[in-house]
Order: structure tokens, then C-alpha cells, then sequence
């Protein structure tokens, strides 16, 4: 982590208010099985039906399921639905 | 409602071409991976003119798979033209035929005939075939009422091109005897006579009495030794006589019930009028069988139907099984119905004195016997028939 990201983050801390603003890091909500909502990604760097490579601000965000659908897509939000089976980050 | 097309994009770096969408907000969903080349994906119509020069940047190739949506549905529409003159058209016929009434219907009638209530509303102008706006039902109401001074209310209601004539008669009151009329008091039911109060004229009866419908209670005709020729009065009072309702109620205490064993056999059978054609009548399989038939017809339009009709023949395998019933659930029962039953027939102000019930055994049969002592005034006005009428 940069020394500026590290001032930030303190800032964050001291003032209470929601890193993923303040740090620009993705947020990701997932209902079940069933769909995930990433918030605040940089792009696509893979998709097919059974895996989904996001590039976000800490790392590639891994999707692994089966019939993955891009249901959404668009600046900020993506929303895929499908069988989730994992997400984990990647460096 | 706005419209959109399903296009599939096929080309080596599709995500490529997905983040150049994002870059130019080309909005884009439903992404679907059809295989490692091809993507098929929704977008809206001004997306779909930008997407050709983010597809060359990307090196990707578009194709149109399906339009979607009312624009292109307004498209297509535009070329024919007579397609949606005849549907205004339909339409408007639909809406002016449905003005019309096609039914008219009766009901509360007891004593006047509908035919009767239905004719003279053809003759004011309420019959099928007249249009709804063209009648004033306000006043066809009280024109029926007063063609028909029996009835006492008339509403009648449109739903549709359904008329509903409703009616409620007047209820009769008893008839009225003026006060210089001579009259007797006689017996409405069979009774055991407990008081008689005679206002006016002779008791013929004492306490004890048992009286039949129709006896005379107390006389009109009043005769003294001494009179040369009897007295007409209007004869008026109060006979209260002690009268028994009773009922009768048997029932088997065992009784056989059907169950279902689970096992199922279907028919079907069409119908054209009175013919019957059996579609797969194989044998029953079963010898003991509840049936259930279900049949279909179509029908055009309320009460018309074509001669047409497919039975459903269902088929249960059943086996009998025999229940007892507990003698005190069943005397509980029988005790009720026949005290709901009998409760009917007592007038309001009867006042009852006693109720008896009896129970008996034959067999698998029980038998109640249920009778309710209800005191109650059973006098009558009737009008003397003398020799000057």
C-alpha cells in the first residue's frame, strides 16, 4: 500500500466514513448462490460461462460458477447471475 | 418498451470489446457466452448505431440475431395498414354490440308469472335485441309497478348485456275483518287447550279440549234463553292451547365408507348431441368404483353451447369399509337437526314448555323421537256465513 492510500485509510478511521468511498475499493454483495453485484469495477479482463476475471482497484476479483450470465453491465455496477461457486481476489 | 436487439458479437477479444462498451456507456445486459468466439448480448437501439465502430476497434464482427420491442412492432405495423383499420373496426363493433341488451331475467317472483312481468316489459320496450341507452329503466321500474300493484319493489340492473330484473311482492297481510262483521274464533292448528280469553262473543271450549284445526273456539252467535233470535257479534280473543311439534329422525349407525385405494383408471368419451363415442373404453379393471365425470363443452356465449361435449370418465378403485358410529354422537346429532327443524315451524311468539325426546334401538338403527310443547295463540277470526249474505 502506498504511503497516500495509507492517509487516506486514517482519514477514513478518524472521520468514520466508508472506506470503499474513501479508497475507492470495489464492494460486493452476493444474494446466495444466485447473483453477485460488483460496485465499482475497473473492467473485464476474462468471461466465459464458467469463470469471470473483474480488475478492480486491489486486485483481480475471480468468479467461479457455472452458466454465469452478465445480467448488467455498466460504468460502475456489473451484476452476474448463475451458480456461484467462488470469489476470491487475486494479485 | 423501448426497443432493443439481441446481437451476437464474434471475435477473439470479447471482453475487450465489453470494456470498450463500458467506456462509452453502450449499455449493455443479458451477456451471454454462446462458446469461446461468440457472445450474444441485448442492447437498445441508440446503443446498437454506436456499437459498430467499438466493434472494428475491438475487432470484433456484429450480428443482428432478433429485434425486440415496440418500435420495431410500430415498424412492422406501419406496412399493413388494413390489419389495423380492421382492428379499430372489430373493436368498434365489439364496444357498439355490447350496448345491446341480449338477456333478460326475472327473479323474486313467486306469485306473479315471469312470463307475464317479462311480456309487459317487451311491450314497454326492455326485451333482448333494445339497446342499453335507449330505455329508461327509472322508468320502467315504476312502470311495472304500477301495472303489477302485487309488487312492492322493482330494481332492475344492467351488468353488461345482461338485464336483471329483480322484484320483491308484496307480502299479503291477513285478511282484515271489519269490527260489525260477525265472526267466530277457530282453531289454526291441533292443540290441548290451556286459557281461553273470549273478548267478545261465547267459549265453546274449556281448558282441556283438545281442538282440531278448524273447530270453533269461541262463537259469533250469541244465544241467550230468553232471545228470540241469536245475537251476531264479532266475536274477538285470545285461545291459547298447548300444540306439539314433533319430528322424526332415524339413523344407521354404521355406515360403509368408500375409500380410495389410489388406483385410477381414465375414459374419455366425446359426445356429439345424444351419440356417445367411447375414446380407449377398455374393461374396467376394478369391480368396486367411484366414478367421476367431468364434462367439457364449448360454449360461444352464456347459455348457447355446441352439441359438443367431451366426457372425462375418472375411474377410483375403492374398497368398503364399515364404520360405527358412538350412539351418544349420533343422538347429539339427531337432537340438533330435529331441534333446528322444528324451530322453523314454532312461531315466534310461541312460548315453548317443554321438549321430549325418545330414543330408540332396532338393529343397527337408531331411532328419535323429538317433540317440543309449545304454548301458543291458535285463534283465527272467520266471518259468519248467515242466511242475509
Amino acid at each position: 500500500m502506498k504511503k497516500s492510500d495509507e492517509i487516506k485509510k486514517s482519514i477514513a478511521d478518524l472521520l468514520e466514513l466508508p472506506q470503499d468511498i474513501m479508497l475507492d475499493l470495489p464492494k460486493i454483495t452476493v444474494v446466495g448462490n444466485l447473483q453477485i453485484y460488483i460496485e465499482n469495477h475497473k473492467g473485464i479482463l476474462e468471461y466465459s460461462s464458467t469463470r469471470i476475471r473483474i480488475y478492480t482497484k486491489c486486485g483481480v476479483l475471480r468468479i467461479i460458477g457455472k452458466n454465469l450470465l452478465l445480467k448488467n453491465i455498466v460504468v460502475e455496477e456489473i451484476v452476474i447471475t448463475g451458480e456461484i461457486n467462488g470469489v476470491e481476489f487475486m494479485d | 418498451m423501448r426497443g432493443y436487439v439481441i446481437i451476437r458479437i464474434e471475435g477473439l477479444y470479447l471482453e475487450k470489446f465489453i470494456n470498450y462498451c463500458i467506456e462509452r456507456e453502450i449499455y449493455l445486459w443479458n451477456i451471454k457466452r454462446v462458446n469461446y468466439t461468440t457472445l450474444e448480448a441485448c442492447v437498445g437501439i441508440r446503443g446498437f448505431k454506436s456499437l459498430r465502430r467499438v466493434a472494428r476497434r475491438a475487432g470484433c464482427k456484429v450480428y443482428l440475431s432478433q429485434k425486440n420491442g415496440y418500435p420495431f412492432w410500430a415498424h412492422k405495423i406501419k406496412k399493413r395498414k388494413m390489419l389495423l383499420v380492421g382492428a379499430f373496426f372489430s373493436l368498434m363493433l365489439l364496444i357498439f354490440s355490447s350496448t345491446f341488451i341480449y338477456n333478460v331475467d326475472v327473479i323474486g317472483n313467486e306469485r306473479i308469472s315471469e312470463d307475464a312481468i317479462l311480456e309487459y316489459l317487451q311491450e314497454t320496450g326492455l326485451k333482448p335485441g333494445t339497446n342499453r341507452y335507449a330505455v329508461d329503466l327509472r322508468e320502467m321500474e315504476n312502470f311495472l309497478l304500477v301495472e303489477f300493484p302485487e309488487l312492492a319493489w322493482v330494481g332492475i340492473d344492467l351488468s353488461g348485456v345482461y338485464a336483471r330484473v329483480e322484484v320483491v311482492e308484496k307480502v299479503a297481510p291477513p285478511p282484515k275483518i271489519d269490527k260489525d262483521t260477525p265472526t267466530d274464533l277457530v282453531a289454526t292448528k291441533n292443540g290441548v287447550i290451556d286459557r281461553v280469553i273470549a273478548r267478545n262473543g261465547d267459549a265453546m271450549v274449556k281448558k282441556g279440549d283438545i281442538v282440531e284445526v278448524g273447530d270453533l273456539l269461541v262463537t259469533g252467535i250469541v244465544s241467550r234463553q230468553y232471545m228470540e233470535n241469536p245475537l251476531y257479534v264479532h266475536a274477538y280473543g285470545e285461545v291459547y292451547a298447548k300444540t306439539y311439534y314433533e319430528a322424526n329422525k332415524s339413523m344407521y349407525l354404521v355406515e360403509i365408507n368408500k375409500h380410495k385405494t389410489g388406483e385410477k383408471f381414465s375414459r374419455r368419451a366425446l359426445k356429439f348431441g345424444e351419440i356417445q363415442l367411447s375414446l380407449g373404453g377398455n374393461n374396467l379393471p376394478f369391480t368396486d368404483y367411484i366414478v367421476e365425470q367431468t364434462n367439457k363443452s364449448l360454449s360461444l356465449w352464456r347459455n348457447i353451447k355446441l352439441p359438443v361435449e367431451i366426457i372425462l370418465e375418472n375411474y377410483y378403485e375403492v374398497v368398503e369399509v364399515e364404520e360405527h358410529i358412538e350412539v351418544e354422537a349420533a343422538k347429539e346429532m339427531m337432537h340438533k337437526e330435529a331441534v333446528e327443524e322444528l324451530m322453523n315451524q314454532i312461531p315466534l311468539e310461541g312460548e315453548i314448555i317443554q321438549t321430549k325426546v325418545d330414543f330408540k334401538q332396532e338393529g343397527n338403527t337408531l331411532k328419535g323421537k323429538f317433540i317440543i310443547e309449545v304454548l301458543e295463540d291458535i285463534a283465527q277470526q272467520k266471518k259468519i256465513i248467515t242466511e242475509e249474505d
